[in-house]
């Protein structure tokens, strides 16, 4: 195990840790897909938070290629996969009255939606 | 997994309440918890979906009734026991013989 | 707590953290200059400065705000900043009649290079649970009224995407240098939960 000496620090900062992985990867989605969010529970760790979950959005935007925290986090592996923009509604999300112009957008693993039929 | 943690949407939490020219640390023990935790991160000990995953591991209560900085406190004793580069009984040691000195 | 009680551990977050570094420096897991050193930069070296002057320099630049909102970390390191919790940075533009506010739901994340460590309050409860629930509602609580016709995006940052809001240019401020530009930018405008006032 390294161990960071004080020459160190300033390399860490300015460089940091990205989680974004330099393999090429089919992306399963496109910019203005139509989606829909996987309803699953897991008991270990995810970043799918539950408000969003079997909820129906738009890909917004694609950011690449990332680590999956999912699978990374139980060591797993790193399960490389696109990670997308997705944009919701409030009244999506919330129901009732909720605004239909404003936006929610929460990033999204492929394994997190589906094709929205 | 379905913790506490994931606030989006609850209720009940509470007004935001901003502190006016908030330093970046309130109290010593904050800056040695920031530096021990970025220290063992950046030496390569756990990655940050270990270090995420630690911390909702600590359980609802624990979570809802401890700061910012409790919970990286949490986060570094929990990782660092689990694999293995010190032990239970070696930190509870040390906190012992620390609060001798102290009292 | 029992005097001699051995067997639960004490809960005082300073004497545990004081153990937990001593035993790390005992055992060679961790760097007594190094931790001063990690204390030194986030205290003192990073922080919404940075941010602002990545606002200033798109307000006074517009090929800078083109390369920003194309290409936000390759636009930010320009200014020579980069690294932990910014490595991945996504740039919102607030115009007039549309406004951005960022908020991670499930921790914290923020980005420290350009604002530094987070505020208490964006790492607590009460933000993350309604920022995308009632953001409206959230922006009243920070003194921002918006009008009923202005659009709200919500960006919750869950994933390793880190963003940052560059301010609408208040009126009033066409012959101020980029300096003094980047003096009126605050930390709450470049994370949505504030608006830059106009000069007096």
């Amino acid at each position: 195990m390294a161990v960071l000496t004080a020459d160190m620090v300033a390399g860490l900062a300015s460089t940091g840790a990205s989680c974004r992985l330099d393999e090429t990867v089919a992306p399963k989605f496109s910019v203005g897909d139509h989606v829909v969010v996987r309803n699953i529970n897991p008991t270990g760790h995810t970043r799918l938070p539950r408000y969003v979950r079997g909820k129906r959005g738009i890909v917004d935007r694609d950011h690449g290629v990332f680590i999956f925290p999912d699978t990374n986090a139980h060591s797993e592996g790193e399960k490389p996969q696109h990670v997308y923009s997705v944009r919701f509604t409030p009244r999506e999300l919330w129901g009732g009255d909720a605004s239909e112009r404003d936006s929610v957008y929460i990033d999204m693993w492929d394994d997190y939606i589906d094709p929205a039929s | 997994m379905n913790g506490v943690h994931d606030l989006g949407g609850m209720h009940g939490m509470g007004p935001i309440d901003p502190e006016a020219n908030e330093p970046v640390f309130h109290n010593e023990w904050e800056r040695r918890v920031f530096a021990v935790t970025i220290a063992t991160f950046g030496g390569g000990n756990y990655h940050v979906d270990q270090f995420r995953h630690a911390i909702e591991r600590m359980g609802a209560a624990n979570y809802l009734s401890t700061s910012y900085y409790e919970h990286w406190l949490h986060m570094v004793e929990t990782l660092m026991i689990e694999t293995g580069a010190i032990s239970r009984d070696e930190l509870n040691a040390e906190q012992t013989k620390l609060a001798k000195e102290a009292s | 707590m029992a005097k001699h009680e051995h067997t639960a551990p004490p809960s005082d977050p300073a004497l545990r953290v004081k153990a937990l570094e001593s035993l790390l420096l005992e055992k060679g897991l961790i760097d007594a200059k190094a931790l001063d050193e990690i204390i030194d930069t986030y205290e003192n070296k990073v922080g919404p400065r940075n941010g602002a002057a990545v606002v200033a320099r798109a307000w006074v630049d517009a090929d800078y705000k083109k390369r920003l909102l194309d290409d936000a970390t390759a636009a930010i390191a320009e200014l020579g900043f980069s690294g932990v919790q910014g490595e991945d940075m996504v740039v919102v533009e607030n115009l007039p009649g549309l406004h951005n506010i960022v908020v991670c739901t499930l921790c914290s994340c923020y980005p420290w290079p350009t604002l530094g460590l987070p505020p208490v309050w964006y790492k607590a409860a009460p933000y993350r649970s309604r920022a995308v629930s009632d953001p409206r509602g959230v922006l009243d609580e920070f003194g921002v009224s918006l009008a009923d016709d202005v659009e709200i995006r919500v960006w919750d940052s869950n994933a390793e995407l880190r963003y940052l809001v560059l301010p609408e240019r208040p009126d009033g401020t066409d012959g101020m240098s980029e300096d003094e530009l980047a003096a009126m930018v605050t930390r709450d405008s470049m994370i949505g939960t504030g608006v830059i006032q106009a000069p007096k």
